[in-house]
């Protein structure tokens, strides 16, 4: 199970106003690798309104926009690390809005395929210090060769 | 009669599959051979509350209403530390072992 991971894949120190900008730049990206169609990042943002992917994390919140397979062509993980938070609302609690720092954009062809992602990925998400030291890597290089470490993505 | 523990999330797919996991390893290190977990959506939860083997809920959701059976909060499974984990799992083994 192949997942596309590279380094324009990444924003890093992403200025961006709001969690639909965050989406649409990373979706972009991979629209532009032909990871996923044009209109993934509107199903994304579409699907975000009604299931969204803000998580509570410690010591900051991340989200995990997606959108469902129709629109992907091949698996990729896109990740924005912003300069600024942005408010995604809370998977638990639809009605709460979380200060987003740190954004994992999945694309996935199966369920199956996302399921082992989001395993790997939840086990940074548990561990408050790890989420700290990616935020701290300093270049796009450092956050790419670190996120392939920690997923163990090769 | 087996014992029902149902893990409901919104959106259905994946969050709930991250606590499924570790609650049912739990339950196979504990020996309970009778529990089944299973993964559902919170829309479809009516239709489980009438079962009689349901003995516990896990939600991934916030909760906002009361049950006749236990509830627990399953977010640390997603995003909490291993000791939060394991609160957890101690909670589940011990209402499967107090029905």
């Amino acid at each position: 199970m192949a997942l596309e991971f590279n380094e324009t894949l990444i924003a890093f120190d992403l200025q961006a106003k709001n969690a639909k900008e965050v989406i649409d730049f990373l979706a972009k990206r991979m629209c532009a690798q032909g990871l996923v169609t044009a209109e993934y990042a509107a199903q994304t943002w579409a699907r975000e309104q009604h299931h969204p992917t803000g998580l509570p994390t410690r010591p900051f919140c991340i989200a995990f926009p997606h959108a469902d397979a129709e629109g992907v062509h091949r698996s990729a993980l896109g990740v924005a690390v912003l300069r600024q938070p942005v408010t995604f609302q809370n998977m638990a609690d639809p009605d709460e809005g979380l200060e987003v720092s740190i954004v994992f954009m999945l694309a996935n062809r199966d369920p199956e395929e996302q399921i082992h992602t989001l395993r790997n990925l939840a086990e940074l998400f548990g561990q408050p210090e790890k989420l700290v030291e990616m935020r701290e890597q300093s270049t796009l290089q450092e956050v790419e060769s670190w996120l392939r470490r920690e997923l163990r993505l090769g | 009669m087996g014992k029902l523990i149902v893990v409901a999330c919104g959106a259905g797919i994946n969050t709930s599959t991250i606590a499924e996991d570790s609650i049912r390893e739990r339950m196979a290190k504990e020996g309970f051979t009778d529990v089944e977990v299973k993964r559902i959506l919170m829309a479809d939860i009516e239709g489980y509350l009438t079962r009689t083997d349901l003995v516990m809920i896990v939600s991934m959701m916030k909760i906002f209403r009361t049950f006749d059976v236990p509830v627990i909060q399953g977010m640390p499974f997603l995003i909490g530390s291993q000791t939060e984990k394991d609160v957890l799992l101690d909670k589940i083994v011990d209402v499967v072992k107090k029905v």
